[in-house]
């Protein structure tokens, strides 16, 4: 047994072990990237990695608006065609100019069915895209689609880059950060892209760390192992690390979405009474300070305050478990003997967050009379009960929701599965007509009037009772300078990040850049 | 011996059958997905159906079977869904580490228990004896879910001895070989204490002690080897398990193991991967339980394999 230790430990018998270079920030994520190809990762984690290495035609800035960023400008010479006029010398990490071909190709390989790439179904409305000129791109779509300026969020890799394959983990992109290597499981180490001007006091790279448990990811913060964290300690950790000796919590609005979602097939929650008695019957505010210690904020509806098309002005459910009480006798469903009313299942997944908000559901609505038969499940199973409709109540979140067609993505009675996620089984034909009148809704002002009215009628109808959103929290060294929170959760402010010895490096604040419209 | 070793090897065969039958019938019959969960649920019809025809999904399930089947005859255990790199190169680069945590687990368990287990079997009944079954009781209750972070806090955070996580020399070594071996350490401890107070006073044991041997030299040179052979027996059992529980130990420090990787493929339903992180995993079980046969010979001499 010693003997095949010793030669398993033997160099040249084992991987090399792999270091951060200095002056690199050390950042711990939980999983590893999937793909650090852009038009296939579709995982938070290849996601925020991916937006170093590539550059997109628009990307959200840190007011949660689309800015341009391979695009300078943008025309909109017909309602079915978006003309993006590329900046001039931009270059790939290995060199090579990047220009409307690779646009092209990069656009034209994910609507290609034999490519396989996950990103080609949200663009089922791009018709074509063409490429007149070395910086020129256009878009031309089906129908007049208001939500196609979000596919020009999509990182652009280099002309003729094939599906990602074991020998090419990841294609140049041109974004500030190349990939220098790719130990599954264990690090991904980005350098600086050479052809991408670089703040001068700012890091060299980026070293990110696959560290699983977020109890070893609070020891690896303690400790100075790594630098930087965000969003993958869970709330009671963040208590803990809030204050420590050389860390420091950065906490900024975030538009993550957390719902409790009714199954409208069940006869029971198909009862608009029901499902408000049991808006009523859950503290959201308790459970914000409680379960998520303060790093959320109370939902009034799926777009977050900061996001463009936020309608405030909607019908909203306070704590009130007397209302919720005679609502459900209202509704034909006196409580009986034992206290109880009826029963529901609530479906969720097997995480101690998860299973702490179920429990914490169940003495809420058991206090009006509402029994809930908590089932849990490993996520794939999960995950395929849900789409199935096969639950009563559940909860989920929407991480990244940009722009406000995703109401149409969930509340449109024609994306019920198979073929989408409106996997409640809603249907209100007003919300549809509202919904497909908003995508063909070129005027932005126009546009969000409309979603005003969806944003009401979603919170009338209570297909899902918003719960919070969820903050972004990063905690971080006290030598880490220059972060700038997103509410998507982005990490593009590593591009001008700094690590400054002894105590904090201010940067200068960034200037807001024009919005395209 | 070598009638036994081959004889054993080719009992491989049917055992590589039944669990590759096994997972592969148990994967596709629970729920899940892996378009689904590759392409999202929003995925066009005609993408989705493109991809089951590229990964073979929409073909009968016994089509499925016998094709998964002759590419094992091959060698082939096909391709990552998720990672779009063959299953054994997938494996491959993983096994070391797994083996590496499993042996290491399994030296420290050796290390800690027959101290531990000759201390208490050479008097049984006294102090010695108590406090080693006490420790060895304590190695085996606590989990590693909470002794990893506290040697952690410990070796690394207050002392600043050892690195925290990842896998690199020996010194990353340590902490996960402690946490791995320590419960292993108290059952092996357990089991030589019981065999040596059953030998000690055996015929041969006390002809050891008529020849003018001290009690001491007596039991380690007489009654241990005698008293190993359940041991042994044991000790193949949990080195099989050590490869197979080594999940949590991979999670906690980091380690870049097949444990992780076949959490990673049966979470995103990646038949091909689990399939073969399962097979890969029954197949050193039975290779390590061969090698205990084999080691039993060596040990005690009346065996003969055959």
């Amino acid at each position: 047994m010693l003997a095949l230790l010793a030669a398993l430990t033997m160099p040249g018998c084992r991987a090399v072990p792999v270091q951060a270079p200095a002056n690199y920030l050390r950042v711990d994520i939980d999983t590893s990237p999937l793909s650090l190809d852009p038009r296939y990762g579709t995982d938070a984690v290849s996601s925020r990695i991916n937006e170093l290495i590539f550059d997109s035609l628009a990307r959200i800035d840190a007011r949660g608006a689309i800015v341009g960023e391979l695009a300078e400008s943008l025309e909109r010479p017909s309602p079915t065609e978006l003309v993006f006029h590329l900046r001039r010398g931009v270059r790939f990490s290995d060199g090579r100019p990047l220009t409307a071909r690779d646009v092209k190709y990069t656009f034209d390989s994910m609507l290609d069915p034999a490519a396989l790439s996950p990103k080609g179904g949200d663009m089922a409305a791009l018709a074509r895209v063409e490429a007149p000129d070395d910086f020129t791109i256009k878009f031309i779509t089906t129908r007049p689609y208001a939500p196609a300026l979000q596919w020009a969020l999509h990182g652009v890799v280099p002309y003729a880059t094939p599906p990602p394959g074991r020998n090419q983990p990841a294609p140049p992109g041109s974004g500030p950060f190349r990939l220098r290597r790719l130990v599954r499981d264990e690090w991904v180490i980005l350098d600086r892209n050479p052809y991408h001007r670089a703040p001068p006091a700012a890091v060299g790279g980026i070293a990110f760390k696959v560290v699983p448990d977020p109890t070893v990811c609070a020891l690896e913060l303690i400790k100075g192992a790594a630098q930087f964290a965000q969003n993958n300690l869970p709330p009671d950790l963040v208590a803990y690390l809030r204050g420590r000796r050389g860390l420091r919590v950065v906490q900024a609005a975030g538009s993550t979405y957390q719902y409790m979602e009714f199954n409208f097939r069940d006869p029971i929650l198909a009862d608009l009474r029901v499902r408000q008695a049991i808006a009523m019957a859950i503290d959201r505010d308790a459970l914000v300070a409680s379960i998520m210690r303060g790093t959320a904020r109370v939902a009034t509806g799926m777009l977050a305050p900061e996001n463009w098309a936020y309608e405030a002005n909607v019908v909203r459910y306070p704590y009130d478990p007397q209302a919720a009480r005679r609502l459900l006798d209202a509704a034909g469903y006196p409580m009986r003997a034992g206290g109880r009313r009826f029963a529901l299942v609530y479906t969720t997944t097997q995480g101690e967050e998860r299973r702490l908000l179920a429990q914490a559901f169940a003495a809420m609505l058991a206090e009006v009379g509402i029994e809930l038969r908590i089932r849990t499940y490993e996520w794939p199973t999960f995950y395929s009960d849900i789409q199935r409709g096969n639950f009563d109540v559940t909860s989920m979140a929407w991480i990244g929701i940009n722009d406000p067609h995703h109401y149409y993505m969930v509340f449109d009675s024609a994306m019920t599965p198979p073929k989408g996620l409106n996997r409640s089984g809603y249907s209100n034909p007003r919300m549809d007509r509202l919904l497909e009148q908003a995508d063909a809704t070129l005027d932005p002002v126009r546009r969000k009037a409309i979603y005003a009215e969806v944003q009401k009628l979603a919170a009338h109808d209570l297909p899902y009772l918003s719960l919070w959103w969820q903050d972004n929290v990063a905690v971080m060294s006290r030598e880490v300078a220059g972060f700038r929170p997103f509410p998507n959760g982005s990490l593009r402010s590593f591009a001008s990040i700094s690590l400054a010895q002894g105590g904090l490096l201010r940067l200068p604040p960034e200037a807001p850049e024009a919005a395209l419209r | 011996m070598m009638r036994f070793f081959l004889r054993r090897l080719a009992g491989l065969a049917p055992v590589a059958l039944g669990v590759a039958t096994l997972t592969f019938a148990l994967i596709h019959l629970v729920p899940g997905d892996p378009v689904i969960a590759m392409l999202g649920e929003n995925a066009a019809p005609v993408d989705i159906a493109a991809m089951r025809h590229q990964l073979g999904l929409d073909r009968p399930l016994p089509a499925q079977y016998v094709s998964y089947l002759g590419g094992l005859l091959r060698g082939d255990l096909g391709s990552s869904i998720s990672f779009h790199e063959p299953v054994t190169a997938l494996i491959a680069a993983r096994f070391p580490a797994t083996l590496e945590l499993a042996a290491a687990g399994l030296t420290v368990a050796v290390l800690i228990a027959f101290p531990l287990g000759f201390i208490a079997g050479a008097r049984p009944g006294s102090a010695a004896d108590f406090g080693a079954m006490a420790f060895a009781i304590l190695g085996i209750s606590v989990p590693h879910l909470y002794l990893g972070p506290l040697l952690m806090i410990v070796f690394s955070l207050r002392l600043g001895w050892l690195p925290l996580t990842g896998r690199g020399g020996l010194a990353h070594l340590v902490l996960p070989a402690l946490t791995m071996g320590t419960a292993m350490a108290g059952i092996l401890a357990r089991m030589l204490r019981q065999s040596l107070a059953g030998v000690r006073d055996a015929d041969f044991m006390r002809a050891a002690r008529a020849k003018g041997l001290g009690e001491f030299h007596a039991l380690a040179a007489h009654g241990l080897r005698n008293a190993l052979t359940p041991v042994v027996s044991l000790m193949g059992l949990q080195a099989g398990a050590l490869l197979t529980g080594s999940i949590v130990t991979e999670i906690i420090f980091s380690w870049p193991g097949i444990g992780r990787l076949m959490i990673e493929a049966i979470a995103a339903r990646d038949y091909p991967l689990a399939q073969g992180c399962v097979l890969v995993f029954a197949l050193t079980y039975v290779v390590v339980n061969l090698l205990t046969d084999i080691a039993y010979s060596l040990i005690d001499p009346r065996v003969r394999l055959g």
